[in-house]
């Protein structure tokens, strides 16, 4: 644990520091948990989130394997069903489609095809996200391939805190869970902030209220929340009072908050960086439309990337993705609706 | 811990065929054997070039070196036909434009991709084959025979295989040499696409760049034999082992599994021995200096494919005892080596595609919603 707290000085930590802390933190609590994935030990990771973490705890628990995703994610459930806790990276998230059966059909169905008798304590994490000039296959949000795969917790922390307390409660939970991290998140001065010095877990499945305002909703998740607030800001200058949700876990989703906001606002504008079709921002206008719809004074509106892959240069990349000037605009519309 | 890079004798070199009396080297003319030389430092001196490039600050994205591996590139390409395909991978930038070189470098029709096309995709630019939409190494060109690589490891072998079977249906014989690193060869789909090769004796050379490290994993971790090309016999194919400095071994073995596909006999593998330079990405330059031990760089750099090819020239009479002296790129790092140390026709070569690049324009923003789905016209 030493290698990366050091109690006598209290200082900001970011957020690729965070996921570490919960790494080394539940490795130190849980002798049955086991970390593997590609360059995670010699490396410490491609981006240094295992940093240390074979040193500290040996290489047969922290261990570098193959160039393989669905080896990595297969044996994790193996090792579960021996009684293991299991922390399975891909170096990027976009590269898990080379593990998704063993993801969707092998580990996510375990428990529901044994009748509870096998459960899978297994978090299946990485780097995801664009507006890094990643290109096709280093800019990835493909969370709603396992939203829609039944059996899988699915989470996307915006902050350092909630991070780390989202990751010791996913490696605690006793369901496989899929973490996304983002990439552009891990090292950015303006998000870090201070750690709680003791133990602490963030319930899955409860969001956060980022700004709290009456004239509209912002419900999103990951980098996105960022841009939201941004645009509440600009808003706030032409007199729209903006209240933003950091959903926080995308599965269980916390609809109660979200409610409860629209409940004030009766406008709904929902923010995601993955593709629009069958993504996650039109789950949540679904819910809201059969749950909620008589609190909506204005058609609720989804800001995603286009249906397109994540182009390589900066031109075309920021043309396809949500912007602070797209919320913006869709927000003055929905206002006036 | 035994990772001896480039040691490999040319007596190991065939697991399932006997080394011919007449070796492929030896039909090469003296003209064939000098412009080898010439493309092992064009080779080189794109790679020295976009390093300096990406250190000024001119470029941008992850620079996956292939100093140290040229002899691969060069010695692979050499003998194909001109349309034979290839399937580049993200440590062989300099293959796309070596493809079918031979003869006038800038002639229009030939089967690979210009040194401007290459340039522009590497500065992102609109003159790239694929407009910049991807990155670096993820291009292709059906024209030029040229597989589109995704960044999923291996996952081109099963689509030159498609390619080939329906070659064959088509009436062609062309052969297709997909690049793989050795730690990509942990993937399944490189069994699953060489097993369904083996079984309908498609045209599928893959040879694997084995260069002891994937990222910062030591071969060991990846591969549980030490030659990959033992992986052969399971699917009764040949398994070739080029030693990867020497470019006339690496033709040789090429030529070798080349032929066996061309009367019919279907897909080998090649394994080239040899040892990756930097870092995996200049990103990680500083970090494999520190997960790599000095001695094993020290020994894996010691037989800079520029030194192999010139002693075998100079061993057969085509360069003279003052070759030694002609050029100086030899034994240098990317910050030693200056253009001096190149051959002209080298720098020019690679300046007009710079500069060709640096006019391109970018893409219209708005080309980011296209060809989603075909369009007409
Ligand atoms: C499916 C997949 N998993 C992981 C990666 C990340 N990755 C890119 S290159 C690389 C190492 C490749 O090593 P090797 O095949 O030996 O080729 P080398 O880089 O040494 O030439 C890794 C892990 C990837 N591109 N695709
Ligand atoms: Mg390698």
């Amino acid at each position: 644990m030493s290698a990366v707290a050091n109690p006598t000085q209290i200082v900001k930590k970011n957020y690729v520091t965070a996921i570490r802390e919960a790494l080394f933190e539940e490795m130190a609590l849980n002798p049955d948990m086991i970390c593997q994935g590609e360059d995670i030990g010699i490396l410490g990771g491609a981006f240094g989130v295992t940093e240390g973490l074979q040193a500290e705890y040996g290489a047969s628990r922290v261990i570098d394997m193959p160039i393989s995703e669905a080896c990595i994610v297969g044996s994790a459930v193996g090792m579960a069903l021996a009684g293991k806790t299991v922390m399975a990276e891909m170096q990027f998230i976009d590269f898990i489609s080379c593990g998704f059966d063993q993801i969707v059909n092998m580990m996510a169905t375990y428990c529901y095809r044994t009748a509870g008798e096998v459960n899978m304590p297994v978090v299946v994490r990485g780097p995801a996200g664009a507006y890094g000039g990643g290109a096709l296959y280093h800019s990835q949000m493909n969370e709603a391939w396992f939203c829609n795969s039944p059996g899988l917790k699915v989470i996307c922390p915006s902050t350092p805190y909630d991070a780390k307390g989202l990751m010791k409660a996913a490696l605690r939970d006793g369901n496989p869970c899929l973490f996304f991290e983002i990439k552009e998140l891990y090292r950015k001065r303006e998000v870090e902030e201070l750690l709680p010095e003791e133990d602490y877990v963030i319930q899955l499945g409860k969001a956060a209220v980022r700004r709290s305002g009456k004239d509209i909703t912002f419900v999103s998740y990951g980098q996105n929340v960022y841009h939201c607030l941004q645009a509440a800001d600009e808003l706030a200058k032409l007199g729209v009072d903006a209240e933003v949700i950091d959903i926080r876990t995308l599965v269980p989703l916390d609809e109660d908050t979200i409610f409860t906001s629209i409940a004030k606002t009766s406008r709904l504008i929902v923010v995601n960086e993955a593709p629009m079709t069958c993504g996650f921002a039109g789950e949540i206008i679904a819910r809201v439309s059969e749950k909620a719809f008589e609190y909506l004074d204005a058609a609720p509106v989804r800001i995603t990337r286009l249906d397109t892959p994540v182009p390589w240069v900066k031109p075309l990349e920021l043309y396809v993705l949500p912007s602070v000037e797209k919320i913006v605009a869709a927000a003055l519309k929905t206002v006036k609706y | 811990m035994s990772r001896a890079s480039g040691t490999a004798s040319s007596e190991k070199a065939t697991t399932s065929r006997d080394v011919p009396q007449l070796r492929p080297r030896d039909l090469l003319s003296k003209d064939d054997c000098l412009e080898i030389f010439k493309q092992v430092y064009l080779a080189r001196y794109f790679d020295v070039r976009l390093i300096k490039e990406k250190r000024r600050g001119r470029l941008k994205g992850t620079l996956y070196s292939s100093h140290n591996q040229e002899a691969i590139l060069v010695g692979a390409l050499f003998g194909l036909e001109s349309n034979d395909w290839i399937s580049p991978i993200h440590r062989d930038m300099p293959a796309f434009f070596l493809k079918d070189i031979k003869g006038d470098w800038r002639r229009p029709d030939r089967f690979g991709m210009s040194i401007n096309e290459v340039c522009a995709q590497v500065w992102g630019k609109a003159d790239s084959p694929g407009r910049a939409r991807d990155n670096w190494s993820h291009i292709g060109s059906r024209s030029k025979h040229i597989i589109h690589s995704t960044s999923m490891l291996a996952g081109t072998i099963p689509v030159a295989a498609g390619l080939m079977y329906a070659d064959r249906l088509n009436g062609g014989n062309a052969v297709c040499v997909t690049f793989n690193g050795e730690g990509s060869t942990a993937q399944g789909i490189f069994h699953e696409a060489i097993n369904y090769a083996a079984v309908h004796k498609l045209s599928v050379v893959t040879v694997v760049e084995n260069n002891q490290w994937a990222y910062g994993t030591p071969m060991e971790l990846g591969c549980p034999t030490s030659d990959v090309a033992d992986r052969a016999k399971g699917y009764g194919i040949p398994g070739f082992i080029a030693d990867g400095q020497d470019v006339f071994d690496v033709y040789d073995k090429v030529m070798m599994a080349v032929e066996h596909a061309r009367k019919g006999n279907g897909p080998s593998i090649v394994e080239c021995k040899t040892f990756r330079a930097y870092g995996h990405g200049d990103h990680d330059d500083d970090r494999a200096n520190k997960y790599r031990p000095q001695e094993e760089i020290v020994k894996g750099r010691q037989r800079d494919p520029i030194g192999v090819c010139r002693r075998t020239l100079m061993a057969l009479g085509y360069l003279g005892d003052d070759a030694a002296e002609l050029y100086h790129a030899e034994g240098k790092n990317a910050t030693e080596a200056t253009n001096e140390d190149f051959p002209p026709e080298v720098v020019d070569f690679l300046n007009e595609g710079i500069e060709f690049a640096l006019q391109s324009p970018l893409p219209a923003a708005e080309e980011a919603g296209r060809w989603v789905f075909k369009e007409d016209n």
